[in-house]
């Protein structure tokens, strides 16, 4: 069986580089362009794992979090966060919100699969 | 999807970022505070650093980092973005742009430019006022070919770093030579509540550590209570771990990379061997863990083959990357691509004006991105149907005279959808004008700063709709009207406070939709048209006579003439050597007309008209030697019957025609496309009056007129050859196939040059 | 004793026991407390640390009502997870 990843980015560059790399190394991959959208294929995909960028429209990356955390069945998925922001304020805030864990960009594919790897059974 | 194309992809999404960025930006400028309009700002620079990190687009990535830095000042109000600073701050959007260009297609970016910006975009995110354009720029050594980079690498951390947890997991193992036994760590670890409520896992943490090398481990479950006090969530496990690894304490830092907040964690390296490590009495011994921990992973079966497939497939992903960062970006170039917004929200989007900012970000609905070439497919298809459908009706009244009502009724709803579902398919490549208002507004920027002039660009109605090829064809044009605007038609600030306004002059630039066509007015404050000097102007080149009794209209719209120009010489802004007739003349190309009011002190409007979409065309129908042929309706100014008294012969072949007081040329449609050799008499059919490029009138004659209709455009050139004289080609109901005149080659024509110049069996006309 | 007259209860664990399954183990537990119990582990694939802890609250406390509380079956995937742990449910098979 395939894992599953919801990745949740505004950036059509960033969601396509994630496609393609979650795809070739062997994961199912579902894609939402921003936290709302994010939260609504929650419901209907039941990922392993999220990937989420930070700087959305509509709502954040932080908010994006906290709707998952907050959701009773969904809220054990590990969520890495994926940004620019490579601070460790924006970090703090990502995990304050209920962040797994992070990715700093520009990915490397290694370092993406491998942090996905790392909080998935 | 290969990497070249999530490339081209990303310049894609550049292009939007960039509309968005100016757009904000601009937002701002007219007083706009409200926070997502800050933040839309801030995410499409962000977004571009991040895509053109990810390709290694160094220039790109260093500029934008800084332009975010200051962004995020505003963002967290810090900065005031004052006139002053987004004057900066726009500049460093067009220099974003012209990197993202240059990113693209190879071109080279003002390296002075863009070190200026860097330096001012700095300079205000530590807090300082902007300094006066003019000195910095005579100051900055001009460094090539990549100045971005450098002048950015005195502003602390810009670069991203990457987040390393290289010496983990898929690596191969270390070469260097193995110290006897290998280093041994002891380490404890105990979870808080937090770092399962995050996600986190202990058993997926001491799989990883488990991985490093031999581990011994021992759990603490004393703190676990009886099942009625038990917190299902809460943390009550912990660990003391023995580790002999010879991959560091790094390595084992970075598998408690994301736990470490969130838990109790202690690291401490041993030189003695596990047994060494301090056990309580009544502890149970440390257990040792099996390397072979494939069932952690989910899918038992496959693991094994699972990571090397998948680090196979890793390296073939690098290695795409790798290829990709190596080569240049091939010349190809972005592929023509419409954005297709679902109707609801175009609708909401038309009725939002640019004036309502936040309502926008609600009203941007779903699209999807659609191979122009699809929809000219189904637009082709659709033009077929509506012929078709034209003629199944003609032919159904012919046949069936008495009229069998279910049938007729049958057709006239099959006619209305046709109708709606052209209109539908139309409206997939209608796209508001915004980015070409956009590049507007650097356009104004430049040539203000060209001119000391202080300019102001207003734009309205940037979400009115057009066809996308009408949008592409506008740009050039409204360039050379607005460059003419700022420079001919604002006067300096100085004359301006002369003249008791303000210093800043404003042009504005509007869009709507006026009964089935759009309307693009372009508007300035300044002096006006100088009519004396126009007429002098006209006189000197011989366009009117010395005497001549023109009202204020006319010679206003003397401007439009061929080789006409006002200005003592060929500025570098707006001339470079093309004249307003040139203008006139793209206009028209695109079936539009453009017309100017002016008035002395108070400004200009030039006013254009265009039609919604390129595919079809409101045409007169006329007979024209026992030949149809359709007219544009937009080149006719009016129609009318010639008596016997207005019309005056002169030399052998030339009429003219006498329209209230004024002589204009009559030409026989037939004669000049050869579908007869003497001219019909001017009395037995309809003349149309009509107007070509450069103004000037002629009366063109047919035979008859048969009525108006919209035809769908299908390309001669396409289908079969250019034919002097014929702009193109159109299927009519009955399925006769009708010529769409090209009234501008006719008129040429009748100039006396021939329309058969370009052939080789050419005849002097 | 009083023990071997009661029926023993089984309880079959689920596939997942992560961190949402965790409070409703322990209400599952506490529904069958007063019964001899066997805890069917043979169906589990993924075995989190919360429900771990679970299960050992609960052979604590049936080891406190002086009840049998025993495993039967464990998953391969239950096995190592327990062993890489280092907690030994094997060993509280039966009283002491």
């Amino acid at each position: 069986m395939k894992k599953r990843v919801l990745t949740v980015d505004d950036s059509r560059t960033i969601r396509n580089m994630l496609l393609v790399t979650l795809n070739n190394a062997g994961f199912e991959t579902i894609q939402a362009e921003d936290g709302i959208e994010g939260l609504e294929v929650l419901e209907t995909s039941n990922p392993d794992v999220i990937v989420t960028d930070i700087n959305m429209p509509r709502l954040d990356g932080f908010g994006f979090i906290e709707g998952v955390r907050k959701n009773d069945k969904y809220r054990a998925i590990p969520i890495l966060v994926l940004t620019t922001e490579s601070d460790a304020e924006k970090k703090n805030r990502a995990r304050q919100a209920g962040a797994t864990g992070w990715i700093v960009k520009p990915f490397d594919p290694i370092k993406l699969i491998d942090a996905i790897e790392r909080v998935t059974a | 999807m290969d990497m070249n194309e999530i490339k081209e992809i990303f310049f894609q999404e550049c292009e939007e970022q960039l509309a968005e960025l100016e757009s904000g930006l601009m937002k701002l400028n007219d007083g706009d505070r409200d926070p997502e309009t800050v933040n839309a700002v801030f995410r499409a620079v962000h977004s571009i650093k991040g895509g053109a990190g990810a390709f290694g687009l160094d220039d790109l990535v260093a500029f934008a980092h800084v332009f975010e830095t200051t962004l995020d000042c505003v963002r967290s109000n810090t900065l005031e973005p004052s006139p002053d600073v987004l004057k900066v701050m726009l500049k460093s959007a067009d220099v974003l742009a012209d990197l993202t260009n240059a990113a693209r297609d190879g071109g080279t970016v003002d390296a002075a430019r863009s070190q200026t910006l860097v330096r001012e975009l700095a300079a205000l995110a530590k807090g300082e006022l902007p300094q006066p354009v003019a000195v910095v720029q005579e100051t900055v050594p001009v460094q090539e070919p990549a100045p971005a980079p450098a002048a950015a690498s005195d502003e602390a951390e810009f670069a991203p770093v990457p987040f390393s947890f290289d010496d983990f997991g898929l690596d191969e193992p270390e070469t260097q030579p193995e110290p006897v036994g290998k280093p041994q760590y002891d380490i404890s670890f105990a979870p808080r509540n937090e770092l399962y409520a995050k996600g986190n896992e202990a058993t997926l943490l001491l799989r990883d550590l488990s991985r490093l090398g031999d581990m011994s481990i021992r759990c603490s479950t004393d703190s676990v209570p009886l099942l009625d006090e038990l917190d299902p969530e809460a943390a009550y496990f912990s660990w003391k771990i023995s580790l002999a690894t010879d991959r560091g304490e790094d390595a084992i830092r970075s598998v408690f990379e994301f736990a470490e907040w969130d838990c109790d964690l202690t690291i401490e390296a041993t030189h003695g061997n596990p047994s060494t490590v301090t056990m309580d009495e009544n502890e149970l011994p440390m257990q040792p863990v099996p390397f072979d921990l494939s069932v952690l992973d989910e899918d038992e079966a496959e693991t094994i083959g699972g990571i090397v497939e998948q680090e196979e497939a890793i390296a073939a992903a690098e290695a795409h990357l790798e290829s990709l960062n190596a080569s240049v970006m091939a010349a190809q170039g972005v592929s023509n691509v419409v954005v297709l917004a679902d109707n609801d929200s175009r609708a909401e989007a038309l009725k939002n004006n640019s004036s309502q900012p936040q309502a926008m970000q609600a009203s941007v609905g779903q699209t999807i991105r659609v191979d122009l070439d699809r929809v000219d497919r189904l637009i082709n298809l659709v033009g077929e149907l509506v012929i078709n459908q034209a003629m199944l009706s003609q032919s159904v009244i012919e046949n069936d005279s008495h009229g069998v009502s279910a049938i007729n009724m049958g057709l006239e709803d099959l006619q209305q959808l046709t109708r709606e579902i052209q209109d539908s398919v139309m409206a997939i490549r209608a796209q508001p004008v915004k980015p070409v208002f956009q590049r507007m507004a650097r356009i104004v920027r430049e040539i203000a700063d060209t001119t000391g002039k202080s300019v102001r660009l207003v734009t309205e109605g940037e979400n009115t709709e057009v066809d996308k090829t009408v949008i592409d064809k506008l740009a050039e044009p409204l360039t050379h009207m607005i460059r003419n605007a700022v420079d001919h038609g604002l006067e300096t600030p100085e004359k301006r406070l002369a003249a008791g306004k303000s210093a800043e002059g404003t042009v504005r630039l509007t869009a709507k939709h006026r009964s089935g066509r759009i309307v693009i007015e372009l508007a300035d404050d300044g002096a006006g048209i100088n009519r004396d000097r126009v007429r002098q102007k006209a006189i000197d080149n011989d366009l009117i006579a010395a005497d001549a009794n023109l009202s204020d209209e006319e010679i206003d719209n003397l401007i439009f003439h061929a080789g006409f120009s006002t200005a003592e010489k060929v500025s570098d802004i707006s001339g470079r050597g093309v004249g307003m007739d040139v203008v006139k003349r793209s206009i028209q190309a695109l079936g539009g007309r453009i017309s100017i009011q002016s008035r002395p002190g108070q400004g200009s409007v030039f006013t254009m008209s265009l039609p919604l979409t390129l595919a079809v065309l409101d045409g007169m129908v006329v007979t024209v030697a026992n030949q149809t042929l359709v007219v544009p309706l937009t080149a006719i100014v009016e129609t009318l019957q010639p008596e016997a008294s207005a019309v005056h012969s002169f030399g052998a072949q030339q009429r003219l025609i006498s329209i209230r007081n004024s002589f204009c040329p009559l030409v026989d449609v037939g004669q000049i496309l050869d579908f007869r050799q003497t001219q019909a008499d001017p009395m037995a059919g309809v003349a149309l009056l009509v107007e070509s490029e450069g103004g000037g009138q002629r009366a063109l004659m047919v035979d008859a007129i048969q009525g108006q209709r919209q035809v769908v455009i299908k390309s001669l050139e396409a289908n079969y050859n250019h034919v002097p004289g014929i702009a193109a080609a159109t299927i009519l109901g009955d399925g006769r196939v009708a010529l769409i005149l090209d009234v501008d080659a006719v008129v040429a024509a009748s100039r006396g040059q021939s329309l058969r110049a370009d052939m080789p069996m050419a005849v002097a006309g | 004793m009083a023990v071997k007259t009661q029926t023993v209860q089984t309880l079959t664990l689920p596939a997942v026991l992560d961190l949402n399954a965790a409070s409703a183990l322990k209400t599952q537990l506490l529904a069958l407390r007063g019964s001899p119990v066997t805890i069917d582990a043979g169906q589990v694939d993924r075995l989190g640390t919360l429900c771990l802890q679970v299960l050992v609250s609960a052979g604590r406390t049936w080891e406190a009502d002086n009840l049998p509380y025993t495993y039967e079956n464990a998953s391969d995937a239950f096995a190592k997870t327990t062993a890489l742990l280092g907690v030994s449910v094997e060993q509280r098979h039966g009283e002491h």
